[in-house]
């Protein structure tokens, strides 16, 4: 079988790649490439370098916390508390800057809460085998609710005189922000994690036959507690990255849709809800097309509502086509036999 | 020509009657390989045909195609002298077809009265109706069942009661029972018998599947044997002994043919495993047998005989009892693991007789899933991945095993049963284990590739590994084994050397 393009070549070494059909990244990549010169045809001021930058730079906070929700999905779990994750373990590290912290130390502390509730999410999954949705689910109310109890205002800001730890939200390296470096330098390390280590190598097995990996001998129980606390590193990173940009963390965004936008790219990608299936190169391509599309519907001043109706249409059909290439009935499960 | 067969094989109360259910040259091909092939069977009213054969030897594939729920590939199915084709087991119901499960198909939640009517519920049920219903029904087949208790509360040969109840309230000319007297104390299995020659009185025609011969022997007016899909001889039952079912279920000559003798020189070492009284909840019951350096043991047993279970059990699969759950010893060293990388750290291996369950990653190459097995134990495992390694492992068990190498680029997936089999055995052996459970090693795999995974199940035992082959078939444990355990209900009932071990003493042992 052919590997259509370069960047399937240099995973196709070490993850798998080799479908009978078209797979679902290069599907969703070349629907990307027609949008982007369609809009950059009939769109005034969308095809500038600043609008480009300016797409790219809007869906790097996404794009992070959909290499962790990908991580996880690839492993046939799910974390539905990586926003409160963000947003809780920010809040409480701000408001102690306000209360005298100094900032390296607040951003510790912010690691901390995060990686500690990673911790307890995996645990939970791991050892209580209590069913990922419900306990991620669980976690972020509970993250909501403490984070409110330790800093209660909707809103905790940054303070304004730390560019430092405003950079990364906020810097320029050679005219590029850097929230886009960021998220390059966090999918290009994900994505030699997952494909050219062992644990990555784990993670993919895990996903694609829990109890295969099991009688292989692979040590699910820790492997899954690594996985969540990745997932709350990257939310930690993103948050970062969130605070350089807005100077601020809102806990509204725990009660938003933002959790389902991140689902969202994952699963547009081609990172499988069955497991096991999708890489890095399904975010970033996941993420370009909401990108593209959220960005044209700003400058063409669609209103959210039908920014939502189409964003709930785009998911759908992402599981329809995940589906179509992933059928998983009784006849296919006996080819072979 | 189908004709003049089922007369010579005629039952003296049909021999005027027309049949009520007729397959004609039935075959059903699952990917390539036939699990019947060019079967004819017929079925009167008013008598009861046992269906007699080995594990996989197409008696359920012949009853599904016979009940609607699977159809057959080529041949035809003739009931009242009409073709038909159920798409689905509820047409076949709505013809009056109905299978009673050898695990009910009961809601344990819904009293008797309503499991009855369950799947005729008009639309609004009144609930002192439907117990009258049930209760005349009940009483009209004579049995004993309070309509109103929930069918969890009640024992098994009341389910199955209620289930018969089920059939009947469906207007079921024909019952197909699998193994109805498994879970049965003998007291209910005459009552059962009662029960069952009442519906042949009524003129129900039966099919009755049961591992026990005597009793088919004993309430079957005609008895059909199948062999490995095929139909060696339906026979008044009268005409029939238990010996004479046995070898035409175990086909000596055929088996002979293709699996030829075994081998003969074998070198017993030091004793490395010993199972000492494992027992676990009713599945494995004080089970004990010791396993040699060098040597192949085969496990013989039906399904459901514990087999599986204690194979489980040594890898940490499953657990054994906390309290009296006997012991396990490696090397002298007791052992109980948590979960099998404990066991596979200690070298040993299970090789799981489901592969695609639970013995490869689909989405991965063959290399991929080679390389996974030697980086997920002890020694095996480096943080990063490495090409080079990984190709040299792999190139050593495709060629070791005679892996199709054409197929090295597709997923496992792709692959031939034969060669998924394979990449599952090379997964599990490039972990260097140095005792291995082969559970149904060739089951759905090619027959060309059968002696490839019997010479390398040889070859592991000549190396000094520890080998327990466990295998429904019996040409296939007689042509690998050095020593031949059989079980039955969760014990190990019968020992023999290879030597002096036939199919008929195994088989023998096995249901009896």
């Amino acid at each position: 079988m052919a590997i259509e393009s370069p960047v399937a070549a240099t995973e196709a070494g070490h993850v798998r790649l080799n479908f009978a059909k078209p797979n679902q990244e290069q599907i969703v990549l070349l629907i990307t490439i027609v949008l982007l010169v369609v809009f950059g045809a009939t769109l005034n001021g969308f095809a500038t370098v600043s609008n480009l930058l300016n797409l790219l730079r809007s869906i790097s906070i996404l794009g992070i916390l959909g290499l962790g929700m990908g991580l996880i999905v690839i492993s046939r779990g799910i974390d539905l508390s990586e926003v409160a994750i963000m947003a809780g373990s920010w809040a409480i590290g701000l408001i102690e800057v306000q209360q005298g912290m100094p900032p390296w130390a607040a951003v510790l502390l912010a690691l901390a809460v995060a990686l500690v509730i990673g911790a307890i999410n995996g645990l939970m999954v791991a050892f209580v085998e209590a069913p990922a949705l419900f306990v991620t689910l669980a976690a972020g109310f509970v993250i909501y609710g403490l984070a409110f109890w330790f800093a209660p205002a909707w809103v905790v800001y940054a303070p304004k005189d730390e560019p430092v730890l405003l950079f990364l939200g906020a810097g320029r390296i050679l005219g590029i922000p850097v929230p886009i470096l960021v998220f390059a330098v966090a999918a290009i390390a994900m994505q030699l994690f997952l494909s050219r280590t062992s644990i990555g190598r784990f993670i993919y097995s895990q996903g694609d036959n829990p109890e295969a990996a099991r009688l292989t001998g692979i040590p699910l129980r820790p492997l899954i507690v690594l996985e969540y606390v990745l997932v709350a590193l990257l939310a930690w990173l993103a948050g970062l990255v969130w605070i350089g940009t807005t100077g601020s963390i809102q806990m509204a965004i725990t009660q938003g849709t933002m959790i389902f936008d991140v689902v969202l790219v994952v699963v547009i990608g081609g990172i499988s809800l069955v497991g096991g299936r999708g890489s890095v190169y399904s975010v970033v391509v996941g993420c370009v097309l909401i990108g593209t599309l959220l960005n044209a519907f700003t400058i063409m001043d669609v209103n959210s509502e039908v920014q939502n109706i189409i964003k709930g249409v785009v998911l759908l059909a992402a599981i329809v086509l995940d589906n179509w290439l992933h059928p998983r009935d009784e006849e296919t499960a006996r080819q072979g036999d | 020509m189908n004709d003049a067969a089922s007369l010579v094989a005629e039952p003296t109360a049909a021999k005027t009657r027309e049949p009520v259910l007729r397959i004609a040259a039935g075959s059903k091909i699952y990917g390539g390989v036939h699990a019947i092939e060019n079967v004819n069977f017929d079925l009167y009213p008013g008598e009861v045909h046992a269906l007699v054969g080995e594990n996989g030897a197409g008696k359920s594939t012949l009853c599904k195609a016979i009940a609607g729920a699977i159809q057959l590939t080529s041949g035809d199915y003739v009931l009242d002298g009409e073709r038909v084709n159920f798409e689905q087991p509820r047409d076949a119901l709505r013809a009056g077809i109905c299978m009673v499960y050898q695990e009910t198909s009961l809601v344990p939640t819904m009293t008797a009265a309503q499991n009855i009517e369950l799947g005729n519920e008009k639309l609004l049920t009144r609930f002192r109706t439907l117990n009258i219903q049930a209760q005349q029904l009940l009483q009209s087949l004579n049995f004993h069942v309070d309509p109103a208790t929930p069918v969890g509360l009640l024992g098994t040969a009341k389910k199955q009661m209620v289930e018969i109840a089920r059939a009947i309230y469906n207007k079921a000319r024909i019952i197909i029972f699998d193994e109805p007297t498994a879970s049965l104390t003998p007291e209910e299995i005459v009552h059962f018998f009662h029960l069952v020659r009442d519906l042949r009185a009524r003129g129900v025609a039966i099919i009755y599947i049961s591992h026990a011969l005597e009793e088919s022997l004993l309430i079957a007016d005609r008895i059909t044997v199948l062999r490995d899909g095929r139909l060696v001889i339906t026979a008044p039952a009268k005409t029939l002994t238990r010996d004479a079912l046995v070898q035409h279920m175990v086909g000596r000559e055929v088996a002979q043919a293709v699996y030829g003798g075994r081998r003969e020189t074998h070198h017993r070492r030091e004793k490395v495993l010993t199972v000492e009284n494992v027992t676990m909840g009713m599945a494995v019951k004080n089970m004990s047998f010791s396993v040699y350096a060098g040597e192949v043991v085969g496990i013989a047993g039906l399904i459901g005989s514990g087999r599986t279970e204690i194979a489980k059990i040594v890898f940490g699969a499953l657990k054994r009892n906390l309290v009296n759950g006997g012991t396990i010893r490696l090397r002298g060293k007791p052992i109980r693991y948590r979960v099998p990388r404990q066991a596979i750290d200690d070298g040993i291996a299970y090789i799981t007789e489901d592969r695609k369950a639970n013995g490869f990653f689909e989405t991965m190459i063959v290399d991929d899933n080679v390389y996974i097995g030697t980086l997920a134990t002890k020694k095996g495992f480096s943080f990063l991945l490495s090409r080079a390694r990984r190709s040299k492992l792999a190139n050593y068990w495709v060629d070791r095993l005679k892996i199709n190498a054409l197929q090295r680029k597709a997923r496992i997936i792709e692959l031939s049963g034969g060669n998924q089999q394979k990449v599952v055995l090379a997964k599990t052996l490039a972990q260097e284990p140095s005792i291995i459970f082969f559970d149904e090693p060739t089951r759905g795999v090619d027959v060309g590739t059968i002696p490839h995974i019997h010479a390398e199940i040889r070859r592991l035992a000549d190396e000094g590994k520890a080998v327990v082959v466990i295998s429904s078939y019996l040409p296939e444990i007689l042509a690998v084994s050095d020593r031949i355990l059989v079980a039955r209900t969760g014990r190990i009932v019968a020992e023999f050397d290879a030597a002096d071990a036939t199919q008929d003493k195994i088989l023998y042992a096995a249901v009896h």
